[in-house]
């Protein structure tokens, strides 16, 4: 069985400040309040991009207008989680929206508002099929909040071919 | 909006005794004959009876009072509202995502309505292993019958929906015998939206069937409000502190609320009930509490067919088959339950592997969809010890479950077993849910990739519906930390009438385990306090 490494994006954090020869205050948090930063927002679009493609409309501005209602949807996901999972997740974010976090943590080596959808999904894959728990956790965090922020929306059920509740 | 009649807003209006949340303030202090913690199926079931038996019961219950008005069939209304941690609990290690109520009623409110007697294997191994020795199937069968008569709990007549049919087809075909599962609903509308709180008050949870008559009979009901912790002393809860909490379960406010009561019942649910003990440093000698608790692990596998599935349509988890249970020792590799779950846009989406072009094309499959789950049953061998509750720095509980290699070689028996059964059935492809796993398009290739599968956690897909254990119940205090009849080993007036009490897992859903003995603790508990008799039906 694999070795357990339980989530410390705290430590990780630190670690990875450390190599990269910054301060600790190079870290924003990804929450504030329990709603979404602008730099947690930037690193959920980006996922969104890479994780939502074929579901995501393809023309730019249909696409840009998809995106900004899904973050907005993410946001009221987030708020609703207690705090203690919201905390974690404000250091998650923290730490992959720094440049030394998304380089060595992520494996993402641009701007998450400038990597292409491939270089996304390249760097998503590669967390999925990591040795390291915590780039497994933290792809499993990214994907699956996307998936349900996304298909909690009735117009993204077209693409799911499901109908909606019936009307009683 | 649902236009039926509401029997939960009705009360409201005829003054029933709710306090919290947006209902009538919460004083500084209480009094009552007996306290519960909780309003799911153990403390339901306590609170009837009590009730019955003439007590003043005051209940505490930290998620909100949502009823069939509110109950809209949408993913994104239910999970934040009535579930814990918006249905995005996850274990230490976040390799197991659990899916537990919290709101009036606990998860009988969200539950898929599946009802089983506790196996008799399950039963002899209490006996034998933790000194329960009343705990037999004769013993047990009135409290069930009692509990079943209450709840309506009977066989499912209707045809199941296609996504159950396939599991009674596929078996058949493998010579793998299959059963209808029984459920507690009265006049059910076959809709399929269970899990989002059911919205034509059909399922016979506690919200609408024992929390109404504990309510008529003038209990009172504190809804948004945590048990904080119990005060005690000479082997005595003296009072239960309680806090206001908002949805998404932060303090509301600094107010606290005291309960003096002469007994207490904690029923707030495996993982919550053990938390509460341990935040009031109850007396724990033997190093148990909050340990063995259980969760059914479950590993999924999906499959696509040529026809139409509609796996969101018509009651879930209709038919069953224990035949991986019953096929081997339970006390050796680790035996697996199979049933049909219900498949919704969020649940599907964020539950399947793979992002991308890759997971587009699986979801563009989702009405064609047919799933089959697997739990394990876990607790029943050395290598299954299951889980321990722990306390993070602010109060709230978070469970370290290991996924050892025993029970991973069991789910991937499990993906075998599914996908076999899934290309009888005449699946095009199957898909087991793992990070590592394609669809596979015959039996043959399914198998052999199946066996070559790394099964570790964080690959392997695990979630659970089930939680049971961490307040075990023994014959002896050495091996339990309640008694043989739900009392806390070392607190007189402190009993314990969930889930947790379980020693092991219980190899079934465990809702109809809950309601039978607690109706069996709950009512000898009546006629200790006060030498009345009461019964559930």
């Amino acid at each position: 069985m694999q070795r357990r490494s339980f989530l410390n994006f705290g430590l990780a954090a630190t670690a990875v400040i450390a190599v990269a020869g910054g301060g600790l205050a190079l870290l924003h948090p990804g929450l504030e309040e329990g709603h979404m930063t602008a730099s947690a927002k930037a690193v959920f679009k980006a996922v969104a991009r890479g994780v939502l493609q074929g579901v995501l409309p393809a023309e730019h501005t249909a696409q840009e207008a998809a995106l900004a209602a899904h973050l907005v949807r993410l946001d009221d996901t987030l708020a609703a989680f207690p705090c203690a999972t919201q905390s974690e997740l404000s250091q998650l974010i923290a730490l992959i929206a720094s440049a030394p976090g998304r380089s060595t943590i992520v494996g993402l080596h641009s701007d998450w508002d400038a990597a292409s959808d491939a270089d996304i999904q390249a760097a998503m894959q590669d967390m999925r099929h990591s040795s390291l728990a915590m780039r497994q956790q933290i792809f499993h965090a990214l994907r699956d909040l996307t998936n349900a922020a996304y298909f909690a929306d009735p117009q993204a059920w077209t693409s799911l071919g499901y109908p909606g509740p019936l009307a009683i | 909006m649902s236009q039926l009649p509401d029997p939960i807003r009705e009360g409201l209006a005829r003054g029933w005794k709710v306090l919290g949340g947006a209902h009538q303030p919460l004083p500084s202090m209480l009094h009552c004959d007996v306290a519960i913690v909780g309003t799911g199926a153990g403390a339901g079931i306590t609170a009837e009876l009590l009730t019955k038996a003439g007590f003043d019961v005051v209940r505490v219950e930290e998620g909100p009072l949502k009823s069939s008005t509110d109950f809209h069939q949408r993913e994104s209304d239910a999970y934040p509202s009535l579930y814990q941690e918006s249905a995005a609990r996850k274990t230490e290690d976040k390799a197991i995502n659990i899916l537990q109520g919290r709101c009036v009623g606990g998860s009988t409110t969200v539950n898929w309505t599946s009802s089983f007697r506790t196996p008799s294997s399950t039963l002899k191994f209490w006996r034998e292993r933790f000194g329960l020795v009343e705990f037999t199937d004769d013993g047990l069968a009135p409290w069930f019958a009692q509990a079943e008569e209450r709840l309506n709990i009977a066989p499912w007549l209707t045809s199941p929906n296609e996504n159950n049919d396939l599991l009674r087809r596929g078996a058949q075909k493998l010579g793998i015998p299959s059963a209808s599962i029984k459920r507690n609903v009265k006049g059910c509308w076959n809709l399929g939206s269970c899990g989002m709180g059911c919205p034509t008050n059909a399922k016979q949870s506690m919200l609408v069937t024992t929390i109404p008559a504990a309510l008529d009979k003038g209990a009172r009901l504190l809804t948004q409000t945590r048990a904080q912790e119990f005060e005690h002393a000479s082997g005595r809860i003296t009072a239960l502190v309680c806090v206001p909490v908002r949805q998404d379960g932060a303090p509301a406010s600094t107010q606290t609320v005291r309960i003096q009561a002469k007994h207490y019942v904690v029923a707030g649910g495996a993982i919550n009930s053990p938390a509460l003990l341990k935040r009031s440093h109850l007396p724990d000698p033997h190093g148990l509490l909050g340990t063995r608790t259980f969760l059914h692990p479950v590993v999924i596998s999906a499959a696509t067919f040529e026809q139409m599935v509609e796996g969101w349509s018509g009651a879930p988890q209709t038919i069953y088959t224990d035949h991986f249970l019953e096929t081997q020792a339970i006390d050796g590799p680790i035996g697996y339950k199979l049933e049909a779950p219900p498949l919704h846009p969020v649940i599907f989406a964020s539950t399947l592997p793979g992002h991308g072009r890759e997971q587009a094309e699986m979801l563009r499959q989702f009405p064609n969809t047919h799933t089959l789950l697997s739990l394990l049953r876990d607790g029943f061998h050395e290598q299954s010890r299951g889980g321990t509750v722990k306390l993070r720095s602010d109060g709230s509980p978070v469970l370290d479950y290991p996924l050892n290699d025993f029970v991973m070689d069991g789910a991937r028996r499990s993906f075998l077993s599914m996908a076999e059964i899934q290309f009888a059935a005449g699946a095009r492809s199957v898909i087991p849910v793992h990070e590592q796993a394609v669809p596979y398009t015959s039996w043959v290739q399914a198998r052999s990739a199946i066996q070559a599968l790394a099964m570790q956690p964080l690959l392997t897909r695990v979630v659970s519906a089930h939680v049971m254990g961490g307040c075990g119940m023994a014959g002896d205090e050495r091996h339990g930390v309640v008694r043989a009849d739900g009392t806390h080993w070392q607190m007189d007036n402190l009993s314990v009438h969930d889930g947790s009490l379980f020693p092991t897992s219980i190899g079934a859903n465990p809702q109809l385990s809950i309601y039978g003995i607690v109706n069996k603790l709950a009512t000898q508990l009546a006629t200790r306090l006060n030498g009345r008799a009461v019964a559930l039906a």
